[in-house]
């Protein structure tokens, strides 16, 4: 049994290796250069903690929906309109009311691009997957319209807005040398702490995962299982928006076309890592952040950057055959 | 099978047990929950290795590696749970797997399907989904399906547990013209009556040992029932019901089925404190539907549902569990319990807004826990600790910890759907004793069953359902098994 396992963790190294050998850069030197990347340097660190930051919150947000049985495949587009309606908030009041009265404003725009996915699955049985999906189409192209017209910056060529003033920005909790680090870390990190929390601790937490686990044996145990559902889209949403505010405040002090690289998708795979338990989604937005500030390195080597994706897919993998071979198992 | 022994970590589920089956014959396999008879069978078509044993397959030793393997050798098995997908037609359920090639010839399968069918007996609608078969329909069509794989030796595990009298002894007589032609049946059951009529030899396991064989008729019912739990049977009780204010009412209930019918038609009950109240009647008959209206899971048509003098026609579950109503649903895997989730969790489900388990929106731990541990002591669910998964539990258990927790907190009416269904003989004594005590306090109970002795031997008033319309049994009748038999078919 153990054995199998072991393999299995083998099987995985070797086509990480595989993959980086493929690309023409010995192995070893890469795998150093990629760790050294990202925790060698004060600015690896900042970098990859930068970049976990929106994993951290995506990852809660996907969480929170898969617990309550839902696949939030829409993180990505409530992320970006999230984002949008923090700009636009924040570039109208200026100041620390401007940065909350934005978030208050993303989390809105995240939870109501998850309304009608939700609504539609709770009360009309229809495949959130789907929605959510379509969601995301609308919200890229659209908030892309918004930037490349009526919020485009006077005199700019590409679709973005203009930057936030300096006062409407989350500092940086520490700044020592190269280093940085932001406040949105930590507010992710509550973000994840909170979810934890309200799943081992709340009665609404208890019935979300009741719903998800088994709805039917919800029903009979009197939990509303359709308003559960549609609260954990919402919810869901909302802290997907609330990482977009994050992103606008702390690191891009605007809202532009290629708002996300697809934080909303690595998000999924950080939820799916986190195997269940809320505190796992830290660890695991840390190791995405790590590979992708780790590859992004690399690519001085003359690796292509799309190894992060091929890597993520890797360790999603291989997480995935370990898990659902226990559960097989397990019968 | 020969000294087959079975471990699962430091527990010896088999101990030696050897098991000696005549062709030709429908041999029972009787004992308790945990006493090995699952485990035996699993054993016995390749879903478990033994740690050591043999099995002889007309006298030549065989290992059986999978149930695959089982079934090319003439071995399968019809479980508690059935495999049959509702979506697809009776006849693609019966192929599936078993199709014969690549390319489907449901021409020749329909003509193959149909004979089968005809020397059991049995008729089906082909082209129907399978959802739209009733229990019995289900279990006949899994049996067909391991004839259509030319099983000779086919386990049947509970197979009368959802079926009504007549439904079972036809069954039986199917069984037995199986039996005629030369192939082996094994039942698991633990109703006695139809080992008496139905069976040629009984095989007794307890604790993982095999205690003894005999043929059928060489023991009475009473003396088989103490060598399954290896004492002296404690008497049931004669329990003085004294029925006081009406807790649980209803008036002109009409309630919809799935399909849009109107399952349960002007149904008038009245419950009262101190009674426990058995409604019998075939499966189908619209008991489910009334289970699930009294429960708030499923909406009222029209008439009125009081509870404890206040109307909850229109009132959540949670509402009503709040006044004191608690349920045990009809399929506890999909209906009472989490299987993923641990018994603590499992025991506060249903009652988690109750004041006593959170304070404000947060959950109270320790009075979860202190839940959990009662509600896992008061039948002797078997389990490491409470951390464990309920999955983790056999069907048995899982409908004690069920049973338990529907009494452990604040409970004043209870509504169960066959609570006893795969309990043994002790379990189900202890389970009504509990009912008793329950309406003794004050409580009451309905009980809806598919098995009418048990009914007669525990209830303290019978009610029949037939097609929607809910009746009592005329005066001078009311324990009238043959009167009650008929109004269940509707012939009285």
């Amino acid at each position: 049994m153990n054995l199998k396992l072991v393999w299995l963790i083998v099987a995985g190294a070797g086509l990480v290796w595989a993959v980086v050998a493929s690309t023409g850069t010995p192995p070893p030197d890469a795998l150093r250069e990629m760790f050294s990347g990202a925790f060698g340097s004060p600015q690896g660190w900042r970098e990859t903690l930068k970049e976990s930051t929106p994993l951290l919150v995506l990852g809660a947000s996907v969480f929170l929906a898969l617990k309550a049985g839902l696949f939030n495949i829409g993180a990505d587009g409530q992320f970006v309109v999230g984002g949008l309606a923090a700009a636009v908030v924040g570039l109208r009041v200026t100041g620390p009311g401007g940065v909350v009265l934005g978030t208050l404003a993303a989390c809105l725009a995240g939870s109501a691009w998850a309304l009608l996915p939700g609504w539609i699955k709770a009360y009309r049985g229809g495949h959130e997957v789907i929605t959510t999906i379509m969601m995301n189409n609308v919200g890229r192209l659209a908030t892309t319209a918004l930037a490349a017209g009526v919020l485009r910056a006077p005199g700019q060529q590409n679709a973005e807005t203009p930057l936030l003033d300096a006062s409407t920005t989350l500092p940086n909790v520490v700044q020592d040398g190269a280093f940085r680090l932001n406040w949105a870390f930590f507010i992710g990190l509550v973000a994840v702490v909170v979810t934890a929390l309200f799943f081992s601790r709340t009665v609404a937490g208890f019935e979300t995962a009741a719903t998800g686990s088994n709805s039917r044996a919800s029903l009979f145990a009197g939990i509303d299982v359709r308003r559960t559902t549609l609260a954990a889209m919402l919810v869901s949403g909302a802290v997907a928006g609330l990482a977009g505010a994050l992103q606008v405040f702390a690191v891009k002090h605007q809202f532009n076309a290629d708002f996300s690289p697809g934080y909303g998708f690595d998000a999924l795979g950080v939820a799916l890592l986190a195997a269940g338990q809320a505190w796992f989604v830290i660890p695991s937005a840390l190791l995405f952040g790590a590979l992708a500030r780790g590859t992004s390195a690399l690519s001085i080597m003359g690796v292509p950057k799309g190894l992060n994706g091929v890597l993520l897919g890797l360790v999603v993998l291989v997480f995935a055959a370990v898990r659902y071979r226990k559960e097989a198992a397990n019968g | 099978m020969d000294a087959v022994t079975q471990n699962f970590g430091s527990v010896r589920a088999l101990d030696s047990v050897g098991l000696e089956v005549q062709k030709g014959t429908v041999h029972a396999l009787l004992g308790e929950n945990g006493a090995g008879k699952t485990t035996l069978m699993r054993v016995l078509y390749g879903a478990l290795q033994p740690q050591s044993g043999k099995v002889f397959l007309d006298g030549v030793e065989t290992t059986l590696r999978s149930p695959a393997e089982a079934l090319r050798h003439g071995i399968g098995m019809v479980s508690q749970h059935y495999a049959i997908i509702p979506e697809l037609t009776a006849l693609d359920n019966l192929m599936l797997g078993a199709e014969g090639g690549a390319i489907l010839d449901r021409k020749a399968a329909r003509a193959r399907a149909q004979s089968l069918a005809d020397s059991m007996g049995f008729q089906f609608d082909w082209d129907a989904a399978a959802a739209e078969l009733g229990p019995a329909g289900a279990q006949k069509l899994e049996i067909l399906k391991l004839l259509w794989r030319e099983v000779d030796v086919m386990i049947l595990d509970e197979p009368t547990a959802m079926l009504s009298p007549e439904d079972a002894d036809a069954l039986y007589a199917s069984l037995r013209g199986l039996a005629d032609q030369g192939r082996t049946v094994i039942v698991v059951t633990h109703r006695l009556s139809e080992v008496t009529a139905h069976c040629d030899h009984v095989t007794i396991l307890r604790q993982g040992k095999n205690v003894t064989d005999f043929p059928v008729g060489a023991k009475s019912q009473h003396e088989t029932a103490e060598l399954i739990v290896g004492k002296a049977l404690s008497p049931s009780a004669a329990r003085s019901c004294r029925p006081g204010e009406v807790l649980l009412e209803t008036v002109r209930l009409d309630v919809r089925g799935d399909r849009g019918d109107v399952a349960v038609r002007q149904v008038d009950l009245g419950l009262r404190a101190g009674e426990v109240v058995g409604v019998a009647g075939v499966d189908g008959s619209g008991q489910r539907e009334l289970v699930q209206a009294l429960l708030g899971v499923r909406p009222v048509l029209s008439g009125a549902i009081r509870l404890v003098g206040s109307d909850i026609t229109r009132s959540s579950a949670r509402q009503r569990i709040a006044l004191g109503l608690r349920g045990i649903p009809e399929d506890r895997h999909e209906e009472g319990v989490i299987d993923d989730h641990d018994l603590v969790t499992n025991a506060t489900l249903g009652h988690q807004r109750l004041a006593a388990f959170r304070r404000g929106p947060v959950l109270d731990r320790a009075a979860s826990r202190a839940l959990a541990g009662k509600v896992a002591t008061m039948f002797e669910t078997k389990h490491s600790h409470l951390g464990q998964k309920m999955k983790e539990l056999s069907g048995g258990n899982q409908q004690r910890f069920v049973n338990a927790r529907a009494l452990a907190h604040e409970a004043k009416v209870l509504v169960a759907f066959q609570p006893v269904r795969g309990l043994d003989i002790e379990a189900t004594r202890r389970v009504y004793a509990a009912l008793g005590e329950f309406a003794d306090q004050g409580g009451a109970a309905l009980v809806v069953s598919f098995d009418l002795d048990e009914l007669l031997e525990f209830c303290d008033r019978i009610v029949v359902m037939h097609s929607g319309h809910l009746a009592s049994p005329p005066t001078g009748h009311e324990r009238d098994r043959t009167m009650i038999g008929a109004m269940m078919v509707g012939t009285a």
